[in-house]
């Protein structure tokens, strides 16, 4: 049981400056000297576990945290502060970077909790596409070989795909909702649906990617 | 890698490119992609009603050397064998006969599920077609 609530609370550690005990986040809250900055992104702004964010906290959140880390504050302090300053940081912007962007924030979460998504590489056609990618794939092939009358054709393509995205896109953020009031083996579930809807999404997206790709070599 | 003459035949040559009209009745359609490469091949058979043999057989892949053989030779394999006999062809033969090498056997495997996914298609329409004329 202790052990459980030591791993719980793994980020409440004692302040190294003052030796407070639960001085907890990135600055001791009774001397308010810098702590060892926390990898887990979430946690770096105080954030809980939730995918679907307010943008304009986490831009509230990131703007704070910039002013409080700025270098210009650490230049007279101890050498441990303004290495805990340099490493808060670069966390604090890479962890911006990925939580405000909803796609990166849920590949995050879903590695964080054990589900790792598909990487770039992944080609396993989705079934449902199996019919339009052969199609493209005829289509692109007459555009290489010189016959232009598929441009309107490679267009439409286009168009659908990037519809069935902006789908994919409301969907997901239907699943976020559904994500944060879940618990348990039910926010497993959703998150194993999260992963299969992003994995179909990065498809799509490379088949667009694909297709500027060709118009644009056939353009050049 | 270097492919195989066999398989730079078929490469080079390939037999029964194409495509047959999916809206006919005796004509099963199969179209599969692989996971590990994001290859797709689309098989065609068009088969006698009365015989279940395979008169015809059409393919178009967009993947490597390999698949494009396989299919290739799939067609050549399954072209004047009955349907049933068709559904028995292992992708082992292809890998035999392509001397094909272990990191390209999904290839043949892709070729192996066009063909049963083809004769799939085909007796399900068959199907539909026979109730619909018992049914008229
Ligand atoms: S490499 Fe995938 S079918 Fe050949
Ligand atoms: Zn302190």
């Amino acid at each position: 049981m202790r052990d459980f609530v030591l791993c719980l609370m793994a980020h409440v550690h004692d302040c190294w400056h003052c030796g407070a005990k639960d001085a907890a986040s990135l600055f001791c809250r009774y001397c308010n000297t810098i702590q060892a900055p926390t990898p887990d992104y979430y946690e770096f702004f105080d954030l809980p576990r939730r995918l679907a964010l307010d943008p304009e906290d986490l831009k509230n959140r990131y703007y704070t945290l910039s002013r409080l880390l700025h270098p210009d504050r650490y230049t007279r302090r101890s050498e441990q502060e303004r290495r805990f300053s340099l490493e808060a940081s670069s966390i604090l912007n890479d962890a911006y970077r990925v939580l405000r962007d909803p796609i990166q924030r849920a590949e995050y979460v879903l590695r964080e909790e054990g589900f790792p998504v598909g990487d770039q590489r992944n080609k396993d056609v989705p079934p449902e596409l199996l019919e339009e990618v052969f199609e493209l794939n005829m289509a692109l092939d007459e555009l290489r070989s010189g016959d232009l009358e598929v441009l309107p054709q490679l267009e439409l393509f286009r168009r659908n795909f990037l519809d069935m995205l902006a789908r994919i896109d409301e969907g997901l953020e239907e699943l976020f909702r559904r994500h944060d009031a879940a618990e348990g083996d039910e926010r497993r579930k959703i998150l194993a649906e999260i992963r299969s809807t992003l994995n179909r999404r990065r498809y799509i997206s490379n088949l667009v990617q694909e297709v500027d790709r060709q118009l644009a070599a056939r353009n050049a | 890698m270097a492919y195989s003459d066999k398989v730079l035949d078929h490469y080079n040559n390939p037999r029964n490119v194409g495509s047959l009209d999916k809206n006919d009745p005796n004509v099963g359609t199969g179209l599969v992609g692989a996971p590990e490469c994001g290859d797709v091949m689309k098989l065609q058979i068009k088969v006698n009603p009365e015989t279940g043999i395979i008169e015809d057989a059409k393919f178009k892949t967009f993947g490597c050397g390999s698949a494009i053989a396989s299919s290739s030779l799939a067609t050549e394999l399954i072209k004047g064998k009955t349907i049933d006999e068709a559904m028995q062809l292992k992708n082992t033969v292809i890998v035999n006969e392509l001397s094909l090498p272990p990191v390209k056997i999904h290839c043949s495997v892709l070729a192996e599920d066009a063909i049963k996914a083809a004769i799939e298609d085909y007796k399900r329409k068959a199907a539909v077609h026979s109730t619909a004329a018992q049914s008229a």
